[in-house]
């Protein structure tokens, strides 16, 4: 079923959402680069699950939230978008900052979602290295230290293979804007968010490259002995965007893991 | 027409191969670069050179500040305001300027500035500016919030000299509940305040709305006019007249008793305009700083990067003036023919210009330039 492009008013805030697929709901959360759309994993995530992929307020094509000031903002926004999009307990599942996102959606309010799917997620301080400061370099090197190889990756002609548009470099700054609006100051994570983590009993999927550049993989171990009911996968010859970089193979973690019946979480919340 | 006299306070005392081998002076040539012994006399050097200024006649003393960078070692323009209230006699003393957005206690500033001017008799000259990239990283304040903070910190200070305390502030970026400045300026209401522009549309019409001097810094004329149209049109909308005095440039400048020599001193002018703004473009404008008309403007502003140009190149666009004091004041008449402009901010000392060559421009430039200029 090909994807629709819904636009949907959460608190007085115009969400652009790709919806399509079938079966149980499941939000997608992006990160600092954007919505990239209906790409690769997501249609083969569709086939098992109804996908259901916002544009984060003040990114791409979505209204303007000058009042954020941090990622506890967009998880507060996204409880209150499960709930005007009637998702009803929906799997999450984040990239980057959208897997921040994710974290504190779950710390908040575990029982409005079903799995969760931390991808190379922000939101923790490394225990040892640093995440890559993202504003401190030019966005065309920043491509280059996301990946791990762009020769391996299917859809990199289509995504970087070509200089943007005047329309498409304005929404990529607009991005950059409202990413530095959100996680300038403490960078990229919350030192708050680990205590709350042992709430979230839900079954939780950690993903992450073993190549990452811009958040170390320590990370994923972090989330993995903070959540109780996670489980960490690494991808060989990945770097820090495994839905992009691995489409095919993400996306068959992805379904399996929110396909297999859940054996513990449910009775906490 | 005044002149003012302005040093960075440069700490150029390292290898130029070793600071080639980093991205940029600014932020990323290591620490260890910084020689102590040399900085602890370089301060008196400077400092020196300030007092000598103002016997000499200059108008006003510029001073600045800015943050991990060798182009310039006053980290505190309050601190040096303070000193020169107290050893310096006549001269006006421009601080141009505090960087408001990253200041995190506007009460605080606001008793400072006071305090100097206080000590040296009503002299301050109240500059107020948002700062470059570079300082945003030093501080780590969210360069999203720099025109918000700068507004609002400016407000604050204006309030702590204008208002009766106690009171109390509850804005978005500063919060103070017992506001109660025991330190108010000698300067009723407040001294003066300056604005510098480089490339924002909307400073030049902020400050034309409120009356302040504005300053374009280094820019070309035809790019100053269009910026004075703006601050003339912020003017327009506050009902305000725009005269000479409203109006100030900045360029660099030194004189020698010979054509040679000063075109030999007018080379270390170069290096601020090269290697110290050498560097990623995120350095000095991080993302959200600039508002998009004000990233637009800064291109078309900036056509050529000065750090691209010969020094023939920036003699000729008016950004260094060196000679002999004759040609000189054929050169500040023009800029002010060019701009009718009421203030001249000469950076007057760079780089490797030694005490000497400094010394003698400033007596030059007392002796004949600026009573030449006086009646421009």
């Amino acid at each position: 079923m090909p994807p629709r492009e819904e636009t949907i008013s959460v608190g007085g805030i115009a969400v652009h959402t790709w919806v399509g697929g079938q079966g149980d709901p499941l939000l997608v959360l992006h990160g600092a680069g954007g919505n990239r759309g209906w790409r690769r994993w997501i249609e083969r995530v569709a086939e098992r699950f109804t996908v259901w992929a916002p544009t984060h307020p003040g990114f791409g094509r979505s209204g303007d939230a000058d009042w954020m000031e941090g990622i506890d903002d967009l998880a507060r926004f996204y409880l209150w978008f499960i709930d005007a999009a009637r998702l009803r307990r929906p799997h999450v599942l984040g990239h980057s900052i959208g897997g921040w996102i994710a974290a504190e959606m779950a710390v908040m309010s575990p029982a409005s979602m079903d799995k969760v799917v931390l991808v190379a997620p922000t939101g923790l301080k490394p225990e040892t290295g640093e995440i890559l400061d993202v504003f401190y370099y030019p966005p065309a090197q920043l491509v280059q230290m996301n990946v791990h190889d762009p020769k391996t990756i299917p859809e990199w002609d289509e995504l970087f293979g070509r200089p943007p548009t005047p329309a498409e470099l304005e929404i990529a700054v607009r991005n950059r804007e409202m990413t530095a609006r959100l996680t300038w100051k403490p960078y990229m994570h919350n030192p708050r968010l680990g205590p709350f983590l042992p709430r979230v009993t839900n079954p939780a999927l950690i993903v992450w490259g073993r190549e990452d550049r811009v958040v170390p993989a320590v990370c994923g171990e972090q989330y993995r002995r903070l959540l109780p009911n996670a489980t960490l996968t690494v991808l060989d010859r990945c770097g820090h965007l495994p839905p992009i970089e691995q489409p095919d193979a993400f996306a068959r973690l992805v379904v399996d893991f929110l396909s297999a019946p859940a054996a513990t979480g449910s009775s906490s919340r | 027409m005044k002149l003012y006299y302005f040093s960075e306070m440069p700490h150029h005392e390292f290898p130029d191969a070793e600071g080639d081998k980093y991205p940029s002076l600014r932020l990323e040539l290591p620490n260890r670069f910084f020689d102590r012994e040399k900085a602890a006399a370089n301060y008196q050097r400077y400092l020196d050179e300030y007092e000598f200024a103002d016997q000499a006649g200059f108008e006003g003393l510029m001073i600045n500040e800015h943050h991990s960078t060798p182009s310039c070692s006053n980290v505190g323009v309050n601190m040096s305001a303070a000193i020169l209230a107290r050893t310096t006699r006549r001269a006006k003393i421009l601080l141009l300027g505090n960087i408001l957005p990253i200041e995190e206690n506007p009460v605080k500033m606001a008793e400072q500035i006071a305090m100097a001017d206080l000590i040296s008799g009503g002299r301050v000259l109240s500059g107020f500016v948002r700062g470059v990239g570079v300082e945003t990283w030093w501080s780590n304040v969210n360069p999203i919030h720099n025109r918000e903070r700068f507004e609002e910190c400016h407000d604050l200070i204006l309030k702590c000299w204008t208002e009766p305390g106690p009171f109390r502030w509850e804005g978005r970026h500063y919060h103070f509940r017992h506001v109660n400045p025991w330190c108010l300026p000698l300067q009723k209401p407040h001294p003066p305040i300056w604005i510098p522009g480089t490339a924002s549309p909307e400073t030049a019409i902020w400050a034309g709305q409120r009356g302040y001097t504005y300053v374009p810094f280094l820019v070309p004329f035809d790019i100053a006019r269009e910026l004075f149209d703006y601050y003339r049109q912020g003017a327009a909308e506050a009902g305000r007249a725009v005269t000479p005095d409203n109006l100030g440039f900045l360029i660099c400048a030194v004189t020698a008793d010979t054509k040679a020599k000063a075109i030999e001193a007018g080379r270390h002018f170069v290096w601020r305009m090269g290697p110290t703004l050498r560097g990623p473009v995120e350095y000095f404008s991080p993302v959200g700083m600039r508002s998009r008309a004000g990233a637009q403007f800064a291109l078309k502003a900036r056509p050529r990067a000065l750090s691209s140009m010969s020094y023939d190149e920036l003699c000729d666009g008016h950004f260094i003036i060196a000679g002999t004091p004759d040609e000189v004041i054929e050169r500040f008449a023009r800029v002010q023919r060019e701009l009718g402009i009421g203030h001249l901010l000469l950076e007057a000392q760079e780089s490797r210009m030694d005490h000497p060559t400094t010394m003698r421009s400033i007596e030059l430039m007392g002796e004949k330039v600026i009573p030449a200029v006086a009646t421009l």
